[in-house]
């Protein structure tokens, strides 16, 4: 035996397919794709542009903006793309909207509302901030509460913004228990909602002892929950489909 | 502030574990770095039980007499205990203080019936948030001084702290794979937070008679290396982790030239870059910490430590006792094989066999192993004129290690980052002055409530 068959590299017998680029219906909306793809956020605002001088706001967002983030979102779930790649897409995908937007005079209409916070007592917030990126480029409006948020602040937020789905993240065993509270206080003041929790030693076991808890494994999932929550799928159904 | 301008050892080959060029002693006859390994365990309360401070002393109570018995029932040399506060500890000082004070109280009872060489750690949680406060004048800041003090007044013998200083530009730049902002909130934001922050933790240690123990950079480069993951994960790139650890050891460096004697964090997998450097002992953690987190360098990186733990483990009972028992020893083990190496004149081959089990497994193993570890020490302390400087140095040597080694295999993907990385590396401004104006126009803008004032910028 040779000191390198000590461990196997798996990863490499599995190199990955090359970068496959979806059409654009014209030249301008192919720039604003290759952008948003490229994560060129240096450049998006002036593609935008140079494409609304001939397409709807509308069209842009539709054709260009959204069309790409559907590809990058299949580079990521193909594994062609790590998360950096879908960040920076992200926000250059975020800084291109914000341009139709202001040409339209009005923000463009969410898919739901979703609030996000990371536990009390925790600091340790980096995957919330992967939540908040990846669901405002799917079209979510987050309120972002923050990290180490109490008990009662969560529960107010979700009383004043009435949104389809909670997220919470904790790094810690010992900060997660202020999910389990939440959870209670909301059953008990009536609100039937999602809650997402997710993150370091947050457990399914966990997540599913209570009523409302959904457990998120990682973050890519949380557009597709918050899809199905703005639908009304009830938790007992999202935590059959994603925790079953 | 003496800053580290040569290494500590001569060669890479000159490292080992268990021995350190300066020795630490404190503690219950407990010397680490003086010619043996020792366990080091950290237990992690259950859930709940931190709900009054009466149940979490009592857990602790619990937790540390299941690993003093084990250690001594299997005839184990001695054993450091480390208290990695949860947050009620470091909230209320009191609750810290006093578990500190019962962990040495227990200690003490077993040294005196049986002699068993110990020590109690304190890690101290840093709860500031960078982009919501002025971290130099914050109550979170307060109470963690507090905590240090009452810690140290009750008897713990090792300070230590993970601290967050340049968090908020370093989680910003890790997913998105911006060197730039890494070198900025690791290298130069989170080296100026730890030389802010280890004075204040020196001169409490000082006045008690305590030891200034050490840091990490767990809330930086862990972050990338835990996010890079397995083989498997795609989060982030492995590479670009194994660079923000070499950006990692400089920034770390800085709290060893604030006075701090070591061992060293046992999550500070840049620590044999600076033990390399300093030449104080050092604690590290691996294959015995898989109840806390999977690792790609399970056997390397005890390769130079000098203390060796299992990071965290909740308590829970298994059919061998608790986890505390258990885990202590595993731990304990772990060590008497090193001990047994040392003493039988086999610790050279022992490393070796440590080493080339997971060398080339990952570039993050690859970047702590002894020979590049010490090859990065000595381009940090070859330009150790500023921060910025001996960070951007480490980095580029790392990445030019990596590439460097045919042996070293590497994804097609994971090889473009290395380079593109380099290149950004290589492309920044030559001042330190130059480049943190460059930084704060680019942050200030990017990342809402970054705030240069926190870093007394």
């Amino acid at each position: 035996m040779a000191i390198t068959d000590v461990f196997v590299r798996y990863d490499l017998k599995k190199e990955l397919a090359e970068k496959k680029m979806a059409a654009g219906k014209d030249a301008l909306l192919q720039k604003v794709m290759d952008a948003v793809v490229d994560g060129d956020e240096d450049n998006i605002v002036a593609y935008v542009n140079e494409a609304m001088a001939v397409h709807e706001p509308m069209v842009v967002i539709r054709e260009g903006l959204v069309k790409a983030m559907d590809e990058v979102s299949r580079l990521w779930n193909e594994g062609v793309y790590y998360l950096p790649q879908t960040i920076i897409s992200s926000d250059a995908m975020l800084a291109g909207l914000n341009e139709c937007e202001k040409k339209m005079g009005h923000a463009m209409e969410k898919k739901g509302v979703v609030i996000t916070h990371t536990a009390e007592g925790d600091i340790h917030d980096l995957g919330q901030q992967i939540v908040n990126a990846l669901l405002r480029a799917n079209g979510f409006e987050v309120v972002d509460l923050g990290k180490d948020v109490p008990v009662d602040d969560v529960i107010s937020a979700v009383k004043q913004y009435k949104p389809a789905m909670l997220t919470g993240t904790a790094l810690m065993t010992t900060t997660m228990t202020a999910f389990n509270k939440i959870a209670s206080r909301l059953r008990r003041d009536g609100v039937d909602l999602p809650f997402v929790c997710g993150g370091g030693a947050v457990s399914l076991e966990y997540v599913t002892s209570f009523d409302l808890g959904i457990w998120g494994k990682e973050a890519q999932q949380a557009p597709p929950m918050a899809d199905d929550a703005v639908t009304g799928v009830s938790w007992a159904k999202m935590r059959d489909k994603y925790n079953s | 502030m003496a800053k580290f301008t040569s290494m500590a050892y001569k060669s890479a080959d000159e490292m080992i574990f268990g021995t350190a060029k300066k020795p630490v002693k404190y503690g219950r006859d407990f010397e680490v770095g003086g010619g043996m390994v020792y366990p080091e365990i950290v237990n992690h309360p259950r859930p709940g039980s931190e709900e009054t401070k009466k149940s979490l002393m009592r857990e602790y109570e619990k937790m540390t007499n299941d690993s003093m018995e084990r250690a001594v029932t299997l005839g184990f040399p001695g054993l450091q205990i480390e208290l990695e506060h949860v947050w009620q500890m470091t909230k209320n000082p009191d609750w810290g203080g006093d578990i500190a004070g019962q962990t040495v109280r227990q200690q003490e009872e077993w040294y005196q019936k049986y002699g068993i060489k110990s020590a109690v750690r304190a890690t101290i949680a840093d709860n500031r948030k960078p982009e919501q406060e002025n971290i130099r004048d914050c109550k979170s800041l307060e109470l963690a001084l507090a905590t240090f003090t009452s810690s140290a007044r009750n008897g713990a013998d090792n300070l230590s702290m993970e601290s967050v200083g340049g968090k908020e530009i370093s989680d910003y730049s890790i997913v998105r794979q911006d060197i730039r902002g890494v070198l900025f909130g690791i290298g130069v934001l989170g080296s100026r937070d730890l030389e802010f922050l280890w004075k204040e933790v020196v001169d409490i240690a000082n006045k008690y008679g305590a030891t200034p123990g050490g840091e990490t950079n767990c809330a930086q480069a862990n972050v990338a290396m835990f996010m890079a993951g397995g083989m498997l994960d795609k989060s982030v790139p492995h590479t670009f982790a194994a660079v923000t650890r070499a950006i990692g050891a400089a920034r770390t460096l800085t709290t060893y030239e604030m006075g701090a004697k070591g061992p060293t964090k046992d999550c500070a997998y840049e620590d044999p870059i600076i033990k390399a450097i300093t030449g104080i002992p050092i604690a590290t953690e691996g294959k015995t910490c898989a109840c806390a987190h999977a690792d790609l360098q399970g056997n390397l990186i005890a390769a130079v430590c000098d203390l060796w733990s299992n990071e965290a483990v909740e308590y829970h009972d298994m059919f061998g006792g608790t986890t505390a028992a258990v885990f202590t020893e595993i731990l304990g083990f772990d060590v008497a094989l090193m001990n047994s190496a040392i003493a039988l004149g086999k610790a050279k081959d022992l490393q070796e066999m440590m080493i080339y089990s997971d060398m080339y497994r990952d570039a993050h193993s690859f970047v702590v192993a002894p020979a590049q570890a010490y090859e990065i020490g000595k381009a940090i302390v070859a330009n150790n004129t500023d921060y910025y400087s001996r960070a951007r140095a480490g980095a580029i040597c790392a990445a030019k290690l990596i590439l460097g080694d045919p042996k070293m295999l590497l994804s097609k993907f994971e090889t473009e980052v290395l380079q593109k990385t380099l290149r950004e590396l290589e492309s920044f401004p030559d001042n330190e002055g130059d480049f943190i104006n460059q930084c704060a126009a680019i942050y200030k803008k990017a990342v809402p409530g970054f705030n240069l004032a926190n870093y007394g910028l």
